[in-house]
């Protein structure tokens, strides 16, 4: 028996365009036209100083904060009268603009004074016209006391947008046990590591990592450079030499010794427990990276969102910070305040430490070009031809 | 009760969840169709409507293995569930008497933690070193040197593991009405067990193994977290590129009509699938009994 | 040997059952073995290193975990509630009546399912923000509701289909009015199915990454923050809640049956009361 006769047919498809037509109305009352593109034509608001009182919304990375009744949110409260809502939401740069990129589309922040992504992430908000300028008058702190090295960095020269909250260095993670003679990332690739070896999914890490192995000079890299490293990455896939391209869980896989050497964060070391794991700088150098604050466009409360900078740029407050956080502190001065630590080569690499290191690179040329190289890596990633 | 008022009863039901359904899935669709007609860039000028078929044949072709794959992860995913729920479910609506919604609740309890601790939890059980994964190299189920996680295998594992409590409560839900009496009465009548589970059991149990079939196998071919956490390089499935192109490319536009060509053909083999179930097991459709 | 071999047979579902069941458990197990486990920094690692009550004594020192663990049962409550609710009244449609429309209802039910959560959890976003709602709690919600309606009706669906209706043909014959039939007849023998959608729904809610990420605003669920702390580190306090949630569960559905069968034995024993005539 059929369960559906003609008649029934033509007035399920009628009922279907009456549903389509009513859901078109009600989207049509309120269309997004030209999605993206950003805001970039209309005005660059500079943050607005001023008394800081009120509350304010801070979002930033997990463990990126000392904890414990004292902890600086709590000191900072204290001490300015502000009301801090500290939200430790950012957990990956592509999937925190993401689930925001609409909002700060509408120019809105979704009630965010600050957040904290890293450099590359800051730039291209910038780009789009998500961001706000910085008035570096209101920051005197900042600028007193941040580290040199960081003062100009290419993505942000004038430090327009962006203040860095930690650095760090993405190296090599090795089991000296198992791994001994991983000096290089290029010993990554050497067959009797095959299938314990990771890399990291993070384009700007992975991929400037393997130029410099090759002897390219990641600052002035091509396009082809790129995707030769990337070529160089998949072959490495298709094989089976590189096990997986992980996010931060390869800690699990070298804490239970499923992978001897992998491409890792430095401040990754205190979640390892692995004795024989250790963070290696590779010969031919490290990628440097910050995670900065931001102040987006829409925010409310710049006035205590630019105090709260200057706030954790003062050593001693600082210090409580790296002592937890254990990556680079952007702060100058710190290491006086916390001797135990001043010898920890991970928290204050000295120029000699970090002497082959570059700061992680953005890939080259036009935004076509920037765009074709990324999706080269994520074809490779995803195993796409 | 009128003829009219009869007649809208079941509007009256299907109403409430069918609006917040129009309203919360629908309409949303509506925005995810129009984005996969857009053609452009969010660097360079912001995406723009212009009919662009070409994001649906792109993302056919440039996707085609990670489709097929999940297809494939997903089916075998769904198969090794239902060999494992049924009987359990069975043993638990049929034999544990006043025990079974306490079993039932043990069982599916331990899917309220979340998704990354049970991983994590496997992770640590199935580890390159661990003892579970030498007993299973003993067995012969893992080769000498080879591992268990990073494999396909994990990833169907941990599709098959995770979508269990999808594939144990509608066969229980439909098992649990079943009179035990009626498989007495086939064995008085010279039946064997094995004739009586498939005459009796089986066909009162069909519209629930439809039900749990069609939900472990719709989502998980578009899952992506198992073969993230759980997988290696060569087993990325059309979750994956799903969540590449929209994080990381940026590519609406091909994200929205991936998802689209998954959908359909989702949709398509499902169609096909109770096309071969008989319908009757779906839609329950009074007239149209089980033989 | 024959006897053995006999009792294998014979108990061969028991004993595959006990097996389906520890697999099933097995994760938990873990969970629970590691919230002993002793720890250098408080963070959950995988090697066992000692045995600790350390993290059962302080279990809700941390104040993220427990505020996102309440959040993520009050939202699955509400939401389960809801959504079965509704789940169940289209189901009943459905299977019960015909009407115009029926292949659009089945495909309205399926597709939630068969979407990627990205998609739905970023044009849900977009939706929420023309509509100028704010994110939170209430988008958490709307979202979990949409996307468990579709799991409850097909569960729900499948108790229905074949469902005996000469009880209630019964009921109906002997005068009792249909709503009145509906509620003494049909709901406890749809119960079984109705229970089963319910714990379906919240464990797809309490559950929930994708979707949640995008609507959440600055809300915090539990998988949020499980995926958040992830990168540096889980509290072992997670492990102890899991834990404690998983026991909780079980306890609880425990004294519900020990009681039904308490209020069962005394009414074996009380006489009955005469109606009066």
């Amino acid at each position: 028996m059929r369960h559906y006769d003609k008649r029934a047919r033509g007035r399920s498809a009628l009922v279907a365009l009456l549903v389509l037509i009513a859901a078109l109305a009600i989207a049509a009352c309120g269309s997004d036209d030209g999605v993206g593109g950003g805001n970039s034509d209309s005005e660059t608001e500079v943050a607005k100083a001023g008394p800081a009182k009120g509350e304010i919304t801070i979002s930033n990375w997990p463990a990126y904060m000392d904890t414990g009744k004292d902890n600086t949110v709590n000191e900072y409260e204290d001490k300015r009268g502000v009301k801090v809502d500290y939200v430790e939401d950012v957990n990956d740069n592509a999937e925190f603009f993401g689930k925001l990129r609409p909002q700060l589309e509408q120019g809105q922040s979704g009630g965010r004074s600050i957040f904290v992504v890293t450099d590359w992430m800051a730039k291209q908000m910038y780009d789009l016209g998500y961001l706000q300028e910085l008035p570096h008058d209101d920051l005197q702190t900042v600028f007193d006391n941040i580290l040199p090295s960081l003062e100009s960095p290419s993505f942000d020269p004038e430090r327009k947008f962006s203040v860095p909250w930690q650095s760090g260095m993405t190296g090599m993670m090795v089991n000296e046990k198992l791994a001994p003679d991983v000096k290089s990332v290029n010993d990554l690739f050497d067959p009797k590591y095959k299938g314990k070896v990771t890399f990291l999914s993070e384009m700007r890490d992975s991929v400037p990592l393997v130029m410099k192995a090759n002897g390219v000079d990641v600052d002035n890299a091509t396009k082809q450079d790129w995707l030769d490293a990337i070529d160089k990455l998949r072959d490495a896939a298709e094989s089976g030499q590189i096990r997986r391209f992980t996010g931060n869980d390869y800690n699990q896989d070298m804490t239970n010794e499923n992978v001897v050497a992998a491409i890792g964060w430095s401040g990754d070391t205190s979640i390892i427990e692995n004795e024989d794991v250790k963070w290696r700088m590779p010969a031919e150098g490290c990628i440097l990276w910050s995670d900065n604050m931001v102040i987006p466009k829409g925010a409310p409360n710049t006035a205590a969102a630019l105090d709260w900078m200057n706030f954790v740029y003062e050593p001693k407050v600082q210090a409580d910070i790296a002592n937890y956080v254990q990556y680079v502190t952007p702060v100058a001065g710190v290491d006086e305040v916390l001797p135990k630590l001043a010898d920890n080569e991970l928290i204050f690499p000295d120029d000699e430490f970090t002497k082959n290191c570059s700061t992680q690179p953005d890939p080259p040329g036009s935004k076509e070009d920037q765009q074709e190289v990324t999706e080269a890596f994520q074809d490779m990633i995803t195993g796409q031809s | 009760m009128t003829a009219l008022r009869r007649r809208l009863i079941p509007y009256g039901l299907l109403g409430p969840g069918a609006i917040w359904l129009i309203l919360f899935f629908a309409v949303p669709m509506y925005f995810m169709g129009e984005m996969a007609l857009r053609s452009g860039s969010l660097d360079t000028g912001g995406f723009t409507f212009t009919w662009e078929w070409q994001n649906f044949s792109d993302a056919l072709s440039g996707s085609n293995e990670q489709l097929v794959r999940s297809f494939v992860y997903a089916g075998l995913a769904t198969v090794f569930a239902l060999l494992i729920a049924y009987p359990l479910a069975y043993a638990i609506a049929l034999r544990a008497g006043r025990f079974k919604l306490l079993l039932l609740f043990a069982v599916v309890a331990p899917f309220f933690t979340t998704y990354l601790i049970r991983t994590i939890a496997w992770k640590t059980i199935l580890a390159d070193a661990s003892p579970a994964v030498d007993v299973l190299q003993f067995m012969h189920l893992v080769p000498e040197d080879g591992r268990v996680l990073a494999t396909s295998g994990a990833v169907i594992a941990g599709l098959t593991y995770n979508f269990l409590p999808f594939m144990i409560l509608p066969i229980y839900a439909s098992l649990e009405r079943m009179d035990v009496r009626l498989i007495e009465s086939a064995k008085d009548l010279y039946a064997s067990s094995t004739k009586a589970f498939l005459r009796v059991t089986l066909p009162i149990s069909a519209p629930g193994i439809v039900a749990g079939v069609l939900l472990t196998f719709i989502p998980a071919v578009g899952d992506y977290v198992n073969a993230l956490l759980l997988g290696g390089t060569g087993q990325s499935m059309v979750g994956n590129v799903i969540q590449s192109l929209y994080l990381q490319q940026r590519d609406y536009p091909e994200a929205a009509a991936l998802s689209f060509v998954m959908m359909v053909a989702i949709l398509a083999v499902v169609v096909v699938y109770l096309r071969l179930a008989g319908t009757g097991a779906f839609m329950g459709d009074e007239d149209e009994r089980q033989a | 040997m024959s006897g053995a071999w006999r009792w294998l047979r014979r108990n061969a579902l028991l004993l595959y059952a006990g097996v389906a069941v520890l697999y099933m458990l097995l994760p938990i197990i873990v969970v629970g073995l590691f919230s002993f486990d002793e720890t250098s920094n408080g963070k959950l690692d995988y090697r066992w290193s000692g045995f600790t009550l350390d993290y059962w004594r302080n279990a809700f020192a941390d104040e993220s975990v427990n505020e996102a663990m309440r959040t993520s049962i009050e939202l699955a409550a509400l939401a389960t509630v809801v959504a079965t609710i509704l789940g169940t009244l289209m189901a009943l449609a459905l299977v019960r009546h015909k009407f115009r429309g029926r292949g659009i209802s089945n495909l309205l039910i399926i597709l939630p399912m068969a979407t990627p959560e990205i998609v739905i959890g970023a044009s849900l976003l977009s939706m929420f923000l023309i509509y100028g709602i704010t994110l939170g709690f209430t988008t958490l919600f709307i979202a979990h509701v949409m996307f468990s309606i579709s799991f409850v009706v097909v569960v729900v669906r499948s108790r229905l289909i074949g469902f005996d209706r000469s009880i209630e043909e019964a009921a109906a014959d002997l005068g009792a009015p249909p709503l009145t039939t509906f509620r003494t007849i049909t709901m406890p023998l749809l119960a079984p199915g109705i229970v089963a959608a319910a714990l379906l729904a919240f464990a797809l809610s309490i559950d929930d990454f994708v979707i949640s990420n995008f609507n959440s605003g600055t809300t915090e669920t539990f998988p949020l923050y499980i995926f958040g702390v992830s990168l540096r580190g889980i509290p072992v306090q997670v492990n102890v809640l899991a834990t404690m949630l998983f026991v909780v569960a079980v306890v609880c559905i425990g004294l519900v049956l020990w009681q039904q069968r308490q209020a069962e034995r005394m009414a074996a024993v009380r006489p009955e009361a005469e109606p009066a005539l």
